[in-house]
């Protein structure tokens, strides 16, 4: 090492190291090193692998992971130079979902990344993340990940060494060489510049294959609209902060299942701010609640079935107007459909506004809808004089559709012509539409190797099972969604020698260059021509200056298309006539996520359930198929069943139903399920409805009731509550959550303080402390919030926050410090949703502290509710006294559960070692039999506090950021010093709208809200 | 029934002895005495001890897993531990009421009962001790409540009711055990030295702490018994005002109420006073005491039921009628849940036993009819517990958030520790019953008209005294 030092002595960070594969000694090293416990099934991560943790760990230092320039393996005691053990260090790297990547932000400790987020430099992440980026480094540290290369023996799966499968892909190599033609590749959709250059690679050196770009959920309608309306395929980017009026058609934009989510929600936010500058009105037609429709001022509930004649009408409406009929613009759709008071008003206003505001509106719709619906939209965009505002298209490669392309290789495997089918990071035995018949036909393929993190559905039935490399273990590149290069970089060896898509493929095309660093170096040579070019790319995360350029886009006329009399209802409550919205989950998304226990536990946005899917109907639906909350239900369409609890929610469109896709997994691992190991799954796999003419939108379809029910975990009530109770909640909703339209704002902008009226406020105690130092202080705006949770998850994975598991949440138990309530008001049919995040609210007199018997819980000087965990003996008075009952206690020993009441509850002690390496080494891991609740992130204060002090300067507004701050896409949460009268968080405590909940209470909360502000349409009301 | 142990019942034969004074010792004094007790005592004893295991094994499996064996929740932190542990304590105001009020109003009645009522003062407050140490979350270590100088320095935190609890408790236990130690003193003697066995003579010498019965022992022992009635009889009104501060000094709707302290003072001794009457009921039957807790003595505990049931009854409405009155609506709505909101059921139960059902008392028949007396005790009991978990688990499932309304469930080691707190109870009750003095028998005697013999016509004591043999 020391000459390694003495030829590298000052080592950057994001160096890499090119050279480590050639280099024979190290592979030798490596070989002894770690004989093939890193590949072989035996491996089980525990207490005799723990060393051996620890040693991938110092390998990963070496391997590339974190970039130091010593290339030996070497205890961590001999220290490399610039690095301090328990220093965290953050990297920048991306994550891609749906074709579109996410620049990100890992934090790591000792090489052990712990925290995701939002990487402040990128364009369009700007530091936000959504949960599903978060919780990436949880699926890091899975104890289900696949620790080796598997095959099919006969019936059963045994293990090969990687050599093995080497030797096997030499010997096939010229077969496929030859007979090009047998080979399919279903591949993830993706955006990656390297993988479309090996994918020509590939075609190249195996001459006649065919290459299939899947997705689990909806793509192809996007594209397929922009086709009909500009020609070509384009993406379109939306700019909603400069839009005055929105109109969301289905869309689930800014929702964390969107690849632009974050975009969204940041750009829809900075429309939402009442003081000073025009706020924007935002309108939503959809069949079910999303976060736009929380957002929305104005929200139509239709069955997604309708939205072409809405649409259609609005085409109709707005052309006449604009003098463009005839090009495209669609006939007013039938009477029948307009007769509607309710509709014919909400287009009435809507035409008005949008005519008013050209060139500041914009539509979005839903990718579930059809491509003429996304053409008309992207048309009204055009004619809106949005294109270059609040719009822009950049031209996209043109795809095969989905459909096509899966029917085709179904087809081909049928007819014998397949001999080797490559899935790469796919799960399609359990996403593709049933009637394709995919896993009959997989079983049918000579061989077939499925690349996943797990040995999934897929897995399972592939005669090879190659594991994949976690997103944080590999190199990549990705486009984001302005188009702009976003490179991935590892932050640690792979754990169980996964391999990347790229590095595969360089395997099984004998690519010369088999390391994923140098593939995708060798993509982007042209554009990073040297060392510090790339190490600038590397270190941001991203190649500057590579946005997409804005395409100009001509509207061709667009064909008019049919309404079927089915089309020109708003949903019918009857049986044989439902429609089925399938839908990406916002939690597992597509299923990927399924065995991720936080995401599992994330209170799902709207319904708030966790552990599970349900069918969303509309209590109106409900009653008139007299199906109650909870109620097993069989839906069925076109010949398909599914058993599964009903869910009622409010704003469901009548008629419609909605199911989360992802769930009811049977091989996806102890939390997600896993029949092998008699671990049922976590709710019901709705892509057995899902057909291949019609994936994600069915109709005529029913729903009857079973004989049984079934427990919904949800975190808030259900929308079923006795009338007292109900009564109860309309009475303080508007006194909790502060709501004002626009004019009453401004006639009265301090209305928020007025909501309660009190008599003067004493306090039997005097002040503990007077604040000369620091005043910590919070302000979340109501306003911008969208509901989107992430900092949910974002607080889980900051502080340590346990799992509790399915029948725990059931009982109340869940540890969330950060809850976002949801409140309905408004009639259930069409009901207005508010968000507040409730975190602890940091009482200045608070009562919490005043009933402790044992001082566990005592103010600071800088005004925080300290918890003291070990001197909590766990009375649980503080709960009770806590008005906003933001302190959680555990029960049970949810970290390390003797008693098997949390997941993993068979996964052995030994292997969920591998999950404590998730945890912060700055917040303390909380036994059983402790109060605990947010802090402030009080660990990221006394960083930057110290940070400040050793240099003697005072500490910035803004340069504490506490986690949910940090992740909220929306900035809808400040934080900072009340005592500095310029800080962020003042100015908004300051504020007219800006007010506590709770107020006369006397407990003088440290966070303040400010009040949601809502901008109906003046006729509309 | 009289027949129904006779037996097998050494207790039920005619008491040896000629006079009245001898009388009544023989027949408290036999029953500890018994080679055997009655069958009767080992099923009720092999029954307590088992619940008593029940009690054991739930706490071990709390203390093992973690307290979320029981069906404590969130926004529900306190279900049954704390449940039980008010409805212990209330149980254990009776005694010392009976004992100090009483002793002090003059109310030689008592003496019938005192002794029994002091006992399950004692054994309830173990009962209700047991709780606050075993329902926290580290429950092995409770002694951080108490004020011990430590090298980490730590210190209670006075300001909490929780600590003001252990002070309470701890004092009313202390000067309640006293107060029947030093009563039993006398007893004790005449059990030694009516002893035929060596360990017996020994044992009860020892707790005889050298009982002679001389005049200035006499003398002293009173002035004693009386200070400490004098000590006690504060207690009875601060030890429950105490407990129910941990609840009106919180901020939670339903709880924070002025009426609190007497509210749960008159329902302390309305519980109390029904369960010394549901013990006292089977102990004159089983153990042949009806000559010494005569139906006098019932009906006048009877009483003291009916008044005090009649007060809770008050106070039920008054909280309401506050509610309304003081416009807060969180306040309203919490009442208006604990009527007709999820647990109407629980709050119906608590009216029904506390408010209706005693008022079967106004009829002189049904309140000297000892089984209506045991019916109505036991409804009482089960209404004064219901009482409890209507104000700590209503009130808690739906305070001011709606977001964090719960339902809370108990679980099924819930069930087994409120069992097994009884059989805690009882076994302390039935080997109490087995080898003290189970009346004071030197104070009835002292109540006894022979004791006034020269006082003829003087006071009212006791003149109506008549066998009675029901």
């Amino acid at each position: 090492m020391s000459s390694m030092n003495a030829k590298h002595p000052r080592p950057t960070y994001w160096r890499s190291l090119a050279e480590l594969d050639q280099d024979p000694k190290f592979q030798q090293m490596l070989a002894t090193e770690f004989p093939e416990p890193l590949d072989g099934r035996e491996m089980a991560p525990g207490t005799p692998a723990r060393r051996r943790f620890l040693q991938i760990m110092g390998a990963s230092f070496a391997l590339g992971g974190c970039r130091f320039q010593e290339d030996k393996l070497l205890p961590f005691s001999r220290r490399p130079e610039g690095v301090l053990p328990g220093e965290p260090r953050r990297f920048a790297t991306a994550m891609e979902l749906g074709g579109v990547a996410t620049g990100l932000v890992v934090t790591s400790y000792d090489g052990r990344p712990v925290k995701v987020e939002g990487s402040p430099l990128h364009p369009t992440s700007g530091g936000g993340a959504s949960s599903l980026h978060q919780a990436l480094v949880l699926g890091l540290y899975d104890p289900d990940r696949s620790e080796g290369i598997t095959r099919l023996q006969g019936q059963a799966r045994v293990a090969a060494l990687p050599a093995q499968f080497e030797e096997f892909v030499a010997a096939e190599r010229p077969n496929w060489q030859s007979r090009g033609s047998s080979v399919r590749v279903l591949s993830s959709l993706s955006s990656s510049p390297s993988l479309a250059a090996m994918k020509q690679r590939f075609l190249t050196a195996f001459a006649g294959a065919k290459w299939i770009d899947y997705s689990a959920v909806e793509t192809d309608n996007l594209e397929a609209g922009t086709t009909l309306c500009f020609g070509k395929p384009h993406q379109a980017v939306y700019q909603l902060e400069n839009a005055r009026i929105v109109l969301s058609v289905h869309s689930d934009v800014a929702s964390s299942t969107d690849p632009a989510g974050i975009v969204a929600g940041r750009g829809l936010a900075r429309g939402r701010v009442p003081e000073g500058q025009p706020m924007s009105r935002v309108y939503a037609v959809e069949s079910s609640l999303s976060l736009i429709g929380g957002i929305a001022d104005h929200r139509l509930s239709m069955s997604a079935g309708s939205a072409k004649a809405f649409l259609a009408a609005l085409d109709a409406e707005l052309s006449s107007k604009l003098g463009d009929a005839g090009k495209g613009a669609q006939p007013k759709p039938a009477a029948k459909f307009l007769a509607e008071p309710s509709i014919a008003k909400f287009i009435a206003a809507l035409t008005q506004d949008l005519l008013a505001n050209r060139g500041a509106a914009v539509l979005l719709v839903g990718s579930r809808l059809p491509p003429e619906v996304q053409a008309l939209a992207q048309r009204l965009n055009v004619l809106l004089d949005g294109v270059g505002r609040t719009v822009t298209y950049h031209e996209v490669p043109v795809r095969e559709r989905r459909k096509d392309a899966l029917q085709a290789l179904v087809q081909d495997i049928q007819a014998g012509r397949v001999e080797t089918l490559l899935v790469l990071g796919e799960n399609p035995v359990l996403t593709a539409p049933t009637d394709l018949g995919f896993a009959a036909a997989l079983a049918k393929v000579k061989t077939s190797i499925a690349l996943s993190e797990f040995e999934d559905e897929t897995a399972l039935l592939s005669s090879w099972h190659v594991p994949l490399a976690h997103p944080l273990e590999a190199w990549g590149d990705s486009l984001a969604h302005d188009g702009t290069i976003t490179l991935a970089q590892p932050l640690i060896a792979p754990l169980f020698g996964g391999r990347s898509v790229l590095e595969l493929l360089a395997l099984l095309a004998n690519d010369p260059k088999r390391d994923g660093l140098e593939i995708v170096r060798r993509t982007h040579a042209g554009s990073l021509p040297n060392q510090k070019a790339w190490d600038r790319a590397v270190h941001d995360g991203f190649i500057s200056g590579t946005m997409a350029a804005p395409a100009s886009v001509t509207v061709g006329v667009l064909p008019t298309f049919a309404l079927a009399e089915s089309e020109l209802r708003n949903g019918e409550a009857s049986n044989g006539k439902l429609e089925i919205v399938l839908a990406p989950d916002s939690k597992v998304y597509d299923g990927r996520f399924g065995n991720s226990s936080w995401l599992q536990e994330l209170p799902e946005p709207l319904s708030k359930q966790t552990w599970g899917n349900a069918v969303w109907l509309s209590p109106g639906t409900g009653k008139a198929l007299s199906i109650a909350d909870g109620d097993l239900v069989k839906v069925s369409a076109a010949g398909k069943e599914l058993t599964l609890p009903a869910l009622h929610v409010p704003g469901q469109a009548e008629g419609s139903l909605r199911i989360a896709l992802g769930y009811g997994r049977y091989a996806a691992g102890h939390v997600g399920g896993l029949a092998s190991a008699n671990v049922d799954p976590v709710g019901a796999n709705a892509y057995v409805l899902s057909a291949l003419g019609a994936p994600f939108l069915l109709s005529d379809a029913s729903i009857t009731r079973l004989d049984g029910r079934q427990a919904i975990a949800s975190v808030q009530d259900l929308h079923a509550i006795d009338a007292v109770g109900q009564a109860g909640i309309d009475e303080r909703r508007g006194l909790l959550l502060a709501e004002a339209n626009l004019e009453e704002f401004q006639k009265e902008p301090d209305f928020a303080k007025h909501l309660v009226h009190h008599p003067p406020l004493e306090s039997m105690w005097n002040d503990p402390v007077s604040y000369e130092g620091h005043k910590w202080g919070m302000a979340i705006d109501l306003n911008k919030c969208t509901g989107c949770s992430a900092c949910i998850t974002a607080c889980q994975a900051e502080n340590n926050i346990p799992v509790v598991g399915k029948d725990s949440v059931l009982m109340g138990r869940e540890m969330l410090w950060l809850r976002v309530d949801r409140y309905f008001s408004g009639s259930p049919e069409n009901p207005k949703l508010s968000f507040q995040p409730v975190p602890c609210q940091q009482c200045e007199n608070a009562p919490c502290e005043q009933v402790c018997p044992v001082g566990a819980t005592m103010h600071s000087h800088e005004g925080l509710n300290d918890m003291v965990y070990n001197r909590c003996i766990g009375t649980r008075y503080c709960s009770a006294n806590c008005p906003y009952k933001v302190r959680r206690f555990n029960y049970l020993n949810f970290h390390l559960d003797k008693v098997e009441a949390t997941p993993f509850q068979t996964v052995t002690n030994k292997k969920k070692l591998l999950m404590h390496m998730v945890f912060n080494p700055e917040v303390t891991v909380r036994a059983r039999g402790v109060m605990e609740k947010c802090t402030f992130c009080v660990q990221r204060i006394q960083n930057v506090k110290i940070k400040a002090k050793n240099v003697k300067r005072s500490i910035a507004d803004g340069e504490i950021k506490t986690a949910c701050q940090q992740t909220c896409p929306a900035s809808a949460i400040t934080f900072g010093d009340l005592n500095d009268p310029t800080s962020l968080v003042a100015k908004d405590h300051a504020l007219p709208r800006a007010y506590s909940i709770l107020e006369e209470l006397n407990n003088r909360p440290r966070v303040r809200y400010l009040a949601r502000i809502r901008n109906p349409h003046p006729e509309l009301g | 029934m009289a027949t129904l142990w006779s037996e097998t019942n050494p207790y039920l034969g005619a008491p040896k002895g000629d006079t009245d004074f001898a009388r009544i010792t023989d027949n408290v004094a036999r029953v500890a005495e018994a080679a055997k007790p009655p069958m009767g005592w080992y099923i009720a004893f092999a029954i307590a001890l088992t619940m008593l295991t029940g009690f054991g094994a739930s706490l071990a499996w709390v203390s093992w897993t973690g307290i979320g064996a029981w069906g404590n929740m969130h926004p529900v932190a306190w279900g049954f531990p704390i449940v039980n542990f008010v409805f212990w304590v209330g149980i254990g105001h009776a005694g010392t009421l009976i004992s100090a009020i009483l002793f002090l109003l003059r109310q030689t009645w008592r003496t019938a009962i005192n002794r029994f009522a002091e006992a399950m003062t004692i054994f309830a407050v173990i009962c209700a001790g047991v709780f606050p140490g075993v329902h926290i979350g580290r429950p092995w270590m409770p002694y951080y409540m108490f004020p011990i100088p430590n090298q980490m320095n730590m210190w209670p935190q006075f300001r909490s009711p929780l600590e003001w609890d252990i002070f309470a408790v701890g004092t009313y236990f202390t000067i309640s055990l006293l107060f029947w130690f030093m009563g039993m003193i006398p007893d004790f003697a005449t059990l030694r030295d009516r002893a035929t066995t060596t360990p017996r003579r020994l044992i009860y010498g020892i707790v005889a702490m050298g009982w002679r019965g001389s005049s200035r022992q006499w003398h002293r022992y009173e002035r004693a018994y009386l200070l400490l009635a004098a000590l006690a009889t504060p207690l009875v009104l601060s030890v429950h005002s105490v407990v129910s501060f941990d609840f009106a000094t919180s901020q939670a709707p339903g709880w924070h109420t002025t009426i609190f302290p007497p509210y749960f003072v008159a329902g302390a001794i309305f519980g109390g006073f029904a369960m010394v009457v549901t013990l006292a009921v089977p102990a004159r039957q089983f153990f042949g005491l009806k000559r010494l807790i005569e139906i006098r003595h019932l009906e006048l505990m009877n009483k003291v039921i009916l008044a005090t049931g009649m007060m809770v009854g008050y106070a039920y409405g008054m909280e309401f009628f506050i509610a309304w009155y003081s416009g807060n609506p969180y306040e309203v709505f919490v009442f208006v849940n604990r009527a007709f909101g999820p647990y109407a059921w629980a709050y119906w139960t608590m009216i029904a036993c506390n408010v209706l059902i005693p008022q079967l008392h106004w009829f002189q028949k049904v309140r000297t009819n000892v089984w209506c007396t045991l019916a109505i005790g036991v409804v009482i009991n089960v209404g004064m517990w219901f009482e409890r978990f209507v104000i700590i688990c209503t009130s808690m499932s739906r305070d001011f958030m709606p977001a964090n309304w719960g339902y809370f469930v108990p679980s099924t080691i819930d069930y087994l520790t409120l069992g097994g707190s009884f059989g805690l109870f009882f076994t302390l009750f039935l080997l109490f019953c087995r080898f003290l003095p189970m009346v004071a028998i030197a104070e009835v005697k002292g109540a006894h008209r022979d004791a006034h013999a020269n006082h003829g016509g003087h006071g009212g004591h006791d003149h109506s005294h008549a066998p009675e043999t029901a």
